[in-house]
């Protein structure tokens, strides 16, 4: 179907009356990585944001739909419901909130009624265990007192938890090493292959080619100064691990 | 002896004295100005209606091995037991200790002899009745080592007023705590009169909810005077409409090698208007001294509003002593970390509230209870 994929369309917004985002023309489709690779500063997390529904980020032109459905108008909350999902790069810490609690609502929010109590905590084990999460994480209060570790593996769990249509991850990569890379990539790894997620499409924007040798990716776009100026395939990652985004900045003629 | 409690505590003169007391001392609040509209030196009160045994008490889960009886039956059966605590931590020098100290004769005694352990809660309800003004007191003794668990409630009391006290005198290694939950209707005022003293190596752990009336006042206040002693006041208080909330807690180390640690967790809307005081002493030879303050406010609407005050006096040196006090609104990183999640924007408020309160919701005894307690502050939410 000609509608299916996460559609943005020619989409200016940003903060304040400052407009960040110039005309952003992107299609993630179902079962498709892309990534968004920039340098800091060219509006990757604005584009997350926006497309998340942030308030104080406002759109000022062009669209984004969701497997037909126009998200821009939309509460965030409702986005979420109609299948997206945004991996935070600095997630809010919600003392008083358990993490187990949370995701229970979440799951509920997202997929009404699907899992009874004691399924759904069996499924959370399950991913747990399989993102080598500690138990006592789930009586922990959400993100209080996390490690950055520990807030990536927490934002990767929920992504299994929700199997989203479309996930976006902001930066998931940044302050992480090799091992909880491994992990990331692991995470999203997992969702494809699994029945509810192997549809998923995902942005995945990061400033670093190194999280793409962990998430293999079909496709990779560049942002400088809230445009797309390149887009390739998995090939354009190793151009800009050798040379930076300077080679690019110069022959698209973006103003530094 | 109908009337033990005169014959052996509190005689005519005794009365007397403390209604001259109450008269005569300052609430020590501050005066009315901006926001709070109540002077608390100057209630509108007709001490010529009071009378000592208005209201009712039921007593619910008495231990075996404990004794647990009211207050005018304690006099008349156990009157040497309740003498031990009985106006001995220093209630009735506060102005409104002094005015419930004056009309007392509603309230209940608990005594808990030497390692004796009364984990579940035994409930002291007072009932007040429409437009009653009543005097309740609340009178713990554990003996050496003994635990027990008291849980007060306050409940109904259109238009009523209510002026407690609540005695703890828990003896070496005893554990009192003692919760309070006051859902009193939104028209009643309480003034309230908390004092402890714990021995050597003993820990009272106070936990306040004041959830209804239209003034609530409450004072808490914990003398350590025994090495070892501990602390522990966990308050929380939600004014909503036109509710005012004035609560000050004490903590006054006297001696050295004494814990104390202090939760309190307010937040306001509509109206509501509420002030707390925190008052932390450390004396001079009270060496190895440690008290924890931690003081937090939320404010959901802007004509709510909440003062906070941690007040420290801390003559000795060689002590740790923490305090953090922080008043604002709900943070909307956290509320829209929980929209995008799927959860809608009302429920993600409502969470991030109650979530604030937690840290004080937990220090109270029994899930259940707690549970009761977050239904209540859910049920104040717009």
């Amino acid at each position: 179907m000609s509608d299916q994929g996460l559609r943005v369309t020619n989409l200016h917004a940003g903060v304040a009356g400052n407009e960040i985002l110039k005309g952003i023309d992107l299609t993630i489709e179902p079962g498709k990585v892309h990534a968004l690779m920039g340098p800091n500063g060219s509006g990757k997390s604005t584009l997350a944001f926006s497309l998340a529904g942030h308030p104080l980020y406002q759109v000022t032109q062009g669209s984004a739909t969701l497997d037909g459905e126009e998200l821009l108008g939309l509460s965030a909350d409702k986005r979420a419901r109609a299948g997206l999902f945004l991996s935070f790069q600095y997630p809010a810490a919600i003392p008083g909130v358990k993490v187990a609690n949370f995701l229970h609502a979440a799951r509920q929010a997202v997929r009404p009624g699907d899992l009874t109590p004691s399924k759904f905590r069996a499924m959370l084990f399950e991913k747990m265990d399989s993102l080598g999460m500690d138990p006592t994480f789930m009586g922990r209060y959400l993100n209080d007192g996390f490690s950055g570790g520990e807030k990536k593996r927490l934002e990767m769990l929920q992504l299994a938890v929700l199997a989203p249509k479309y996930a976006i991850l902001d930066e998931t990569d940044s302050g992480l090493d090799v091992d909880a890379l491994k992990d990331v990539g692991e995470s999203v790894a997992a969702l494809r292959a699994s029945a509810e997620g192997q549809q998923a499409g995902f942005l995945i924007i990061t400033h670093y080619p190194r999280i793409l040798q962990h998430i293999t990716a079909d496709v990779v776009h560049v942002m400088i100064d809230g445009r797309i100026v390149k887009t390739g395939g998995a090939e354009l990652a190793n151009l800009i691990e050798r040379e930076g985004y300077d080679a690019i900045r110069e022959e698209s003629g973006a103003v530094a | 002896m109908p009337n033990a409690l005169e014959d052996r505590l509190l005689s005519g003169a005794a009365r007397a004295a403390a209604r001259e007391r109450f008269a005569a001392t300052p609430s020590g609040r501050e005066r009315p100005g901006r926001y709070w509209k109540v002077d608390l030196d100057a209630l509108d009160l007709d001490l010529s209606t009071f009378s000592p045994d208005a209201g009712s008490v039921r007593i619910e889960n008495p231990h075996p091995r404990a004794i647990v009886c009211e207050l005018r039956a304690a006099a008349a059966e156990h009157g040497a037991l309740l003498a031990r605590a009985f106006g001995v931590t220093g209630a009735a020098e506060t102005k409104f200790g002094a005015l419930a100290t004056a009309f007392a004769g509603l309230g209940a005694f608990v005594y808990v002899p030497a390692d004796a352990a009364c984990d579940e809660p035994i409930v002291i309800t007072y009932s007040v009745p429409a437009g009653a003004a009543v005097f309740p007191s609340t009178i713990v003794l554990l003996e050496r080592g003994a635990r027990a668990t008291v849980l007060e409630r306050f409940e109904g009391g259109d238009g009523a007023f209510v002026c407690g006290t609540v005695e703890v005198v828990a003896s070496e290694r005893a554990h009192a705590t003692l919760a309070s939950l006051q859902t009193l209707a939104e028209d009643a005022r309480i003034l309230t009169t908390r004092t402890a003293k714990p021995h050597r190596d003993a820990t009272v752990a106070f936990a306040t909810a004041d959830l209804g009336a239209s003034l609530a006042a409450g004072e808490v206040k914990v003398s350590i005077e025994h090495p070892g002693a501990r602390a522990e006041i966990s308050t929380l208080f939600f004014p909503r409409g036109n509710q005012h909330v004035d609560i000050v807690s004490t903590v006054d180390h006297r001696v050295g090698q004494s814990t104390s640690d202090t939760v309190v967790k307010s937040a306001a809307t509509d109206r509501g208007q509420a002030r707390y005081l925190g008052n932390i002493r450390i004396a001079a030879h009270a060496q190895g001294s440690d008290a924890s303050l931690r003081d937090d406010a939320l404010l959901l609407s802007k004509n709510a509003h909440i003062d906070s005050v941690p007040a420290l006096e801390i003559a000795a040196n060689d002590v740790k002593a923490f305090h953090g006090a922080t008043v604002g609104a709900l943070d909307l990183d956290a509320i829209f970390y929980i929209e995008s999640r799927g959860i809608p924007r009302g429920a993600a408020e409502r969470m991030v509230t109650l979530a604030f309160f937690e840290p004080a919701i937990e220090r109270f005894p029994t899930e259940g209870l707690r549970e009761e307690l977050r239904a209540a502050l859910a049920a104040k939410l717009p």
